[in-house]
């Protein structure tokens, strides 16, 4: 940012009003996470205009929307199981960026892998696009319900003498992750896992390095090389 | 902004969101669920993607609901810009436009309205009101179509018949004696 006070002003509104280009708005968004300024400037441009969004008339909305909500909600960080090397950068806005970056990359990636899954007799009920800790694409997972899931390596990975990687995902937070198996030679694989309810909308799947042979717990208890939500393809 | 001293509900809401509380989340939907499906529609134009929008929003809320500060503005227009945005990204992938192609003409002077609807219903006592209504007539019609409707700026010259440059640089001056006046 430059520090000026007017063009602040001038980037805020732009950005409140949805006039900023997606890269622009990205950029403006990793900003907002260390720029203390920026972020008074937006919040007080998003409070000007509000009463715009206050005339909106509530739509009637059925149950439905809801349940369909409900049925997305990954469970709360809280509530999730601790990963020991997730913790190593508290550095919000770093983490925040990546994210967002991640996310449109991970969007390019899908559309290539959607269409992709088009072309073939067997669809996919999820896709999910996995990156690393710093949003750099790893791999595909696609899930065909059915003990049946691909894994599609996007990136080389380094598995270490002894060790192996293994697939995971998380149908439910009470059941906890499952395995889906085990890509021994660091490649692309087809994986016949257990039966698991269908997949559904951001359903988590990770890979992690395992010792050869698999994790010895039945859960994941390696470094995450990568992990991301489940999209239904549509 | 002089409001919000005492956190309210949709504060709280969110931070009950943050532990892991859907009723919380439920709560938030209750109350503003309608009015945002209505506030994505007028972007996006189409009920069933409007609601796709509200879908994934409320799903953003609920993961991203640890980060909100009373920093970063008010709970609720915390939540409405999530909902804004993720309309604004759905027309930017060219949903809107590859979806209502053929239908785009008939909705074209509808659509209009609702922009126009919205400046009516605004509160007539607001300081948005009088500041918006002490701007040139060109230059609050490209701020309401942007803001309600979702328009860029190529879509607001093409619709007020001004070239591209002209209205950005209205809109700015627009956007910057609108600041001036709330101040």
């Amino acid at each position: 940012m430059t520090g000026n006070p007017v063009e602040i002003g001038v980037v805020a509104d732009e950005y409140v009003l949805g006039l900023l280009d997606a890269a622009d708005m990205l950029r403006i968004e990793a900003e907002m996470d260390r720029d203390p300024e920026l972020r008074a400037a937006i919040a007080a441009s998003r409070e000007r205009f509000l009463p715009l969004d206050e005339t909106a008339e509530a739509a009637i909305v059925g149950d439905a929307l809801w349940r369909r909500i409900e049925d997305g909600l990954p469970a709360q960080r809280a509530e999730r199981k601790v990963s020991p090397t997730a913790t190593a950068n508290d550095n919000r806005a770093g983490g925040w960026r990546a994210t967002a970056l991640a996310a449109t990359a991970a969007a390019v990636v899908l559309a290539v892998a959607l269409t992709f899954s088009l072309m073939r007799t067997v669809e996919p009920l999820v896709v999910a696009v996995l990156v690393n800790e710093a949003g750099d694409i790893k791999a595909i997972v696609e899930d065909f319900g059915n003990k049946t899931a691909a894994v599609r390596l996007l990136a080389d990975v380094a598995v270490p003498e002894g060790k192996t990687i293994e697939v995971w995902t998380l149908p439910s937070p009470a059941r906890g992750p499952v395995s889906l198996g085990r890509i021994d030679d660091a490649r692309s694989a087809r994986l016949d896992g257990p039966a698991l309810p269908e997949p559904h909308d951001s359903q988590l799947y990770e890979l992690t390095l395992e010792p050869a042979g698999g994790s010895p717990t039945g859960r994941p208890t390696g470094v995450i090389l990568a992990k991301g939500f489940a999209k239904i393809p549509r | 902004m002089s409001k919000g001293a005492p956190p309210d509900d949709l504060t709280t809401a969110l931070a009950a969101c943050a532990t892991g509380d859907r009723a919380a989340l439920r709560r938030i939907f209750d109350r503003e669920g309608g009015r945002l499906v209505t506030i994505a529609e007028r972007i996006v134009r189409r009920r069933d993607l409007a609601e796709e929008v509200v879908q994934e929003s409320f799903i953003r809320i609920w993961t991203q609901a640890h980060q909100y500060q009373p920093d970063r503005g008010s709970a609720r227009g915390w939540i409405y810009a999530i909902v804004r945005n993720r309309a604004l990204n759905l027309l930017r992938d060219g949903r809107r436009e590859y979806s209502v192609a053929d239908v785009e003409q008939l909705q074209e002077r509808d659509q209009v309205d609702h922009v126009m609807a919205a400046w009516h219903r605004l509160d007539h006592t607001s300081r948005l009101r009088d500041c918006l209504g002490a701007l040139e007539e060109n230059k609050r019609r490209g701020i309401l179509m942007a803001y309600i409707g979702g328009y860029s700026h190529g879509e607001i010259a093409g619709r007020l018949r001004i070239p591209l440059g002209t209205t950005k640089s209205w809109i700015r001056r627009g956007l910057s004696a609108l600041r001036e006046c709330m101040a």
